[in-house]
């Protein structure tokens, strides 16, 4: 009788013991790796966080069977977990004491959690000498760094809670903290499922979504997001007189965290925007055409006057920050109202369609809200922004690879690699230290003369090549028409004027090449081009050259991968970018070898002193973005992009659908290869030093693992996982360490959670237009179906 | 396509061979299937009939023989050369393609048929606008033939299994083939799903110009609405004709009856 209780008593209690081991073994890891036995770091909340997290679990789980069984299923978890820790502290102890160095096993623990465990104040603590490479002996008279435990209830070497210090020394004090935490987790779930919070929170979502006015705010939240940058940013003023500068003080003073805070709100800024720009509904906002273009171009005349104020006002320079540079500040001037005027002609083009206000509404805004923002940054801030964006671009590049086509790349690296020493070489200024140590010329001797070269071919090819192409179409077009092949589509859906076949195109597209190389060698013999691009940037032709040369080597890759799917494919892949990384390690004589490639210039307008090239930079690298997410939307809605998700579904089906697989394949991975280009071009611009280890293998799974954080195709997705997993980590410096460790505990929470990733792409709705073309298609072609 | 019937075989197969190792999947077949013909291919299980469709359609390389397409061979092609030419097909299994709509399923179908690039996408180009608009007009109305349309926007996958073989046929059409495969269309329907399929077949023959060559099951199917039926049996062609024909056909009955001894079979056949 009372075993069966027992037994029964003991089953009501097996959730929280189940819990209470994974709970302790999470910590003994944690604690493992490093993360501190006290209260004073980040580092000790995610720990308790872990106490959190499964007692919530527990809540969720246990909720029907009444609260005193869930309180003590908390209580079990708290005290197995608590019991767990203790266990293995002791078996540290120990060691410690049969003088076995713990810490030379389990270095990374850190010094906090040996003061818990030996009661030794950490300014005490010392590091172990060397042992004797022969003996293994450490030498005669030092100490080890630990001393055995004492179980202390000395409130001097205990935990300090905050400011509380509590009573009970040694890591009983954490112990009890972790069961409280677990109690917390528990009543915090309890009051969930209460109160229904689930319920309430579908609800607000849904009010949102239909009221009107708490729509509105939606929309308006980027800029809600840019006024609060506004209010903690100080203004300073500019006095031409007597040419100083004072700064005013801002509204809010975040005081010692400003820099952390202003860039989460940047952060902020540009989630929003994507939020507010999804959230937009097509429907008749039931505005007048007055009224919305009111409110739409309200937005942008008082965002430009605040852009405007900000440049000229606190001398917040857009291409260099000499205050010398007036020429500057009038083209920053210029480019600012040139934006404004483009946006207001999008609004007055767009507006008239009644449906489209919300989407221009939130675009506008958020488009320039994100265009300001890097005016109210400082330069750190700022460099935060630019590595974040650069990772957008390869992660849209991925994604167009992974998330579009389906085909898991691992090397991706390889094509930022390539951008960023295609740039490199054209552009470094590094010097070739001589025997005497004297600089003896140029490292990447000729290089400007490389880049006059490629400056003036480059145009002229593509010019010559456009024009013999289209004369050649011309002319094959006036040829008798052949007769129609019988499989020729009898029932085309687009009348074509024909087209010549593969062999004739081959032939004209090879004439055009061969007769622009002739062209451009004999205008090159005329000198026209010392005279025409002597100026030329090294930066524009760096990005010309570096995307052709990441495109170009994308299709190489593709060609003998076509054969290849899923994990050979990734493996192959994997196997690329590593060759890459090697071949600029290795080929010292042409890459520099592993000391890589030093004096990048950063892209500046002529006559700027190099300075301060960050916002350049910063809106380079948004321009950059912008229009590679604009041409990966563009995709998606395209044949092309139709045939990678096809392709991505099932890759058989599709080609008997009537893709051409390896064109798909090609295509796919040359796009994505261009951007990642694009991306290196910018990053080598950014870090002004290049070393093939800025190249390893960890960027590509960083890359992948952000792509399929934010969503695998869907651009916003990318730009979201961007933001979660480099911007953020950026401002949370104190977590850098366990940078790695996040990542795969979110990749394996997201794939538990939300497998479709934090902003996942919409199902596409094209049934009302495909309606409204059926009938004006059909009437048009005189009613035939 | 003004051709008197009858004039030019749409699909002509002659002594078309498939090996596996030693097994031979489809030996020495001929079939001929004149314009807007319902022709039929049927045979016990593992008598090669899919094997022959993977033959027409590219999957596989019949090792001899040749095919012959509106009087062009066709066999080494790849399958989206195929289906550029005209043939289209379906999957026994359902195949459409996950986590694309309805509409869009059917708008894959339609890439043999476009002929625009990325590069024009990006620049919205006169001619991508063109067909991207023509490609959505003709999905949506195909989708309106088939009796989808109003589930255009909704997930291909969570569509019921009825609908989804019609998607899986209007995606097939998309690609305006002159001859369609349909690998047994009524498997898996009830009587009266088997009914409007049988029904929509022949719509499809009638008004949309087509030859069907499909694989079924269900003789009541085959025999209804099939104008020629082939009858396979360890990869060879044991009897060819009108339904009528094939049934007292003695050699037909023998491979599904069996023998007499074999009453076992005939339960077997009748459940």
């Amino acid at each position: 009788m009372l075993q069966t209780r027992i037994r029964q008593f003991v089953a009501s209690l097996r959730e929280g013991i189940i819990s209470g081991f994974i709970v302790g073994l999470i910590i003994n890891f944690l604690i493992l790796l490093g993360i501190p036995v006290n209260l004073t770091g980040i580092a000790l909340l995610l720990m308790l966080l872990v106490a959190l997290i499964f007692g919530v679990r527990l809540a969720r789980r246990l909720h029907e069977h009444g609260f005193g069984h869930l309180l003590r299923n908390v209580l079990v978890m708290g005290v197995v977990a608590s019991l767990l820790v203790l266990l293995f502290m002791a078996l540290i102890n120990r060691w410690q004491e049969r003088n076995i160095n713990v810490t030379d096993y389990f270095y990374s623990v850190s010094p906090q959690t040996m003061t818990v465990l030996s009661g030794v104040p950490a300014n005490e603590l010392f590091a172990n000498p060397p042992r004797d490479p022969l003996t293994g002996a450490y030498p005669e008279g030092k100490a080890l760094r630990t001393n055995p435990m004492r179980l202390t209830f000395d409130s001097d070497t205990g935990l300090e809670l905050v400011e509380i210090n509590l009573v009970i020394g040694g890591f009983y004090g954490f112990l009890i903290v972790l069961i409280i935490a677990g109690v917390l987790g528990t009543l915090l779930a309890w009051a969930f499922t209460i109160a229904r919070l689930g319920q309430t929170w579908k609800r607000a979502r849904a009010y949102l979504a239909t009221s009107p006015q708490a729509h509105i705010g939606v929309l308006l939240l980027p800029l809600a997001f840019f006024a609060l940058l506004w209010l903690t940013v100080g203004h300073g003023t500019y006095n031409a007189a007597t040419g100083s500068y004072s700064t005013l003080n801002p509204v809010i003073n975040l005081g010692g965290s400003a820099q952390e805070v202003q860039l989460l709100i940047g952060f902020g800024i540009i989630l929003w925007g994507l939020v507010a720009v999804r959230a937009a509904q097509p429907t008749d906002s039931g505005l007048s055409y007055q009224a919305r273009l009111a409110l739409c171009l309200g937005i942008v005349v008082l965002m430009i006057g605040l852009g405007l104020w900000r440049i000229i006002g606190s001398r917040t320079y857009f291409l260099a920050t000499s205050r010398a540079l007036s020429g500057s500040e009038t083209l920053s001037v210029l480019l600012t109202l040139a934006v404004g005027a483009l946006l207001v002609v999008q609004n007055i083009l767009g507006l008239r369609t009644p449906g489209r206000f919300e989407t221009q509404f939130a675009g506008t805004g958020a488009i320039l809200a994100v265009l300001l923002m890097p005016l109210y940054l400082n330069q750190g801030q700022n460099d935060v922004m630019t590595i974040v964006g650069i990772n957008v671009m390869l992660g849209l590049g991925l994604n167009i690879v992974v998330g579009y086509a389906g085909l898991l790349d691992l090397g991706y690296v390889a094509f930022f690699a390539l951008g960023a020493y295609s740039y490199a070489f054209l552009s470094s200024n590094q010097m070739q230290l001589g025997a005497d140590g004297k600089p003896a010329g140029l490292k990447f001797a000729g290089n400007d003369e490389m880049v006059v070269r490629l400056a003036s071919w480059v145009p002229v090819t593509v010019i010559v090549t456009l024009v013999v192409t289209y004369l050649g179409i011309k002319i094959w077009r006036r040829r008798p028409a052949p007769e129609r092949r019988p499989w020729e589509h009898q029932r085309p859906l687009v009348a074509y004027s024909g087209r010549p076949g593969g062999g004739m195109t081959t032939l004209i597209t090879v004439s055009a090449i061969l007769l622009s190389a002739l062209v451009a060698l004999l205008l090159e013999g005329t000198g026209v081009y010392d005279r025409l691009f002597k100026s030329a940037s090294p930066f524009m032709v760096g990005i010309v050259i570096g995307t052709i040369v990441s495109l170009l080597s994308g299709i190489a890759l593709g060609i003998p991968v076509l054969r290849l799917r899923g994990d050979y494919l990734a493996i192959v892949t994997l196997g690329f970018g590593e060759i890459i990384r090697l071949l600029f390690t290795n080929l010292r004589d042409y890459t520099g070898g592993p000391q890589g490639v030093l004096e990048i210039p950063r892209p500046l307008p002529q006559g700027a002193t190099g300075g301060v090239g960050y916002l350049t930079m910063v809106y380079l690298v948004l321009i950059g973005v912008g229009l590679i997410a604009f041409f990966s939307l563009r995709l998606k809605q395209s044949r092309t992009g139709r045939a990678w998700s096809a392709m991505k579904s099932d890759e058989d089906i599709a080609q008997s659908v009537g893709i051409h697989l390896v064109q798909s394949k090609l295509t796919a991975f040359a796009i994505g290869a261009a951007f990642a280009g694009i991306g290196g071009v910018l990053f080598a611009a950014r870090q002004r030093n290049i070393y093939p280890n800025d190249f390893r293998l960890d960027v590509s799974i960083e890359v992948l693992s952000l792509v399929i954080i934010g969503g695998m195709g869907s651009v916003p997705g990318v730009i979201m996982g961007a933001i979660a997993l480099i911007g953020v980590p950026e401002v949370l410096r104190q977590l850098e360490t366990y940078r790695i460790m996040v990542f795969g505990a979110l990749l394996v929470a997201m794939v538990i959670l939300r497998p479709e990733g934090l902003l996942p792409a919409p199902v596409v709705q094209l049934r009302e237009r495909a309606r409204a073309l059926t009938h004006s298609h059909y009437r048009q072609e005189g009613g035939e179906a | 396509m003004t051709d008197p019937k009858g004039a030019r075989p749409v699909l002509q197969a002659t002594s078309v061979t498939k090996r596996f190792g030693g097994l031979v999947a489809v030996g020495d077949l001929d079939l001929t299937i004149m314009p807007n013909q319902i022709a039929s291919v049927i045979g016990p299980n593992g008598a090669g009939k899919t094997t022959f469709f993977n033959c027409i359609s590219g999957f596989y390389t019949p090792e001899e023989g040749e095919i012959r397409f509106l009087g062009h061979p066709i066999q080494g092609l790849r399958p989206d050369q195929v289906t550029a030419r005209g043939i289209a097909r379906t999957y026994q299994n359902i195949h459409l393609f996950k986590g694309m709509t309805v509409l869009e399923n059917v708008m894959v179908g339609v890439h043999p048929g476009l002929r625009s690039t990325p590069l024009g996408a990006l620049l919205r180009l006169p001619l991508n606008n063109i067909e991207e608009e023509a490609t959505l007009a003709h999905a949506y109305a195909l989708l309106d033939f088939v009796g989808l349309a109003d589930v255009a926007d909704v997930l291909a996958t969570n569509l019921p299994y009825g609908s989804q073989r019609r998607l899986e046929i209007a995606r097939a059409l998309a690609s305006s083939p002159r001859l369609l495969l349909l690998d047994e269309p009524t498997a898996g329907m009830n009587p009266q799903e088997t009914e409007d399929t049988m029904r929509f077949i022949r719509r499809l023959r009638d008004e949309r110009d087509l030859t069907v060559l499909l694989i079924e099951h269900d003789m009541r199917v085959v025999m209804n609405i099939s104008d020629q039926v082939t009858v396979l049996d360890y990869g060879r062609k044991i009897s060819e004709g009108t339904p009528d024909y094939v049934q007292r056909d003695p050699l037909v009955i023998e491979a599904y009856l069996g023998t007499a001894a074999d009453e076992v079979d005939v339960n077997l056949l009748a459940t």
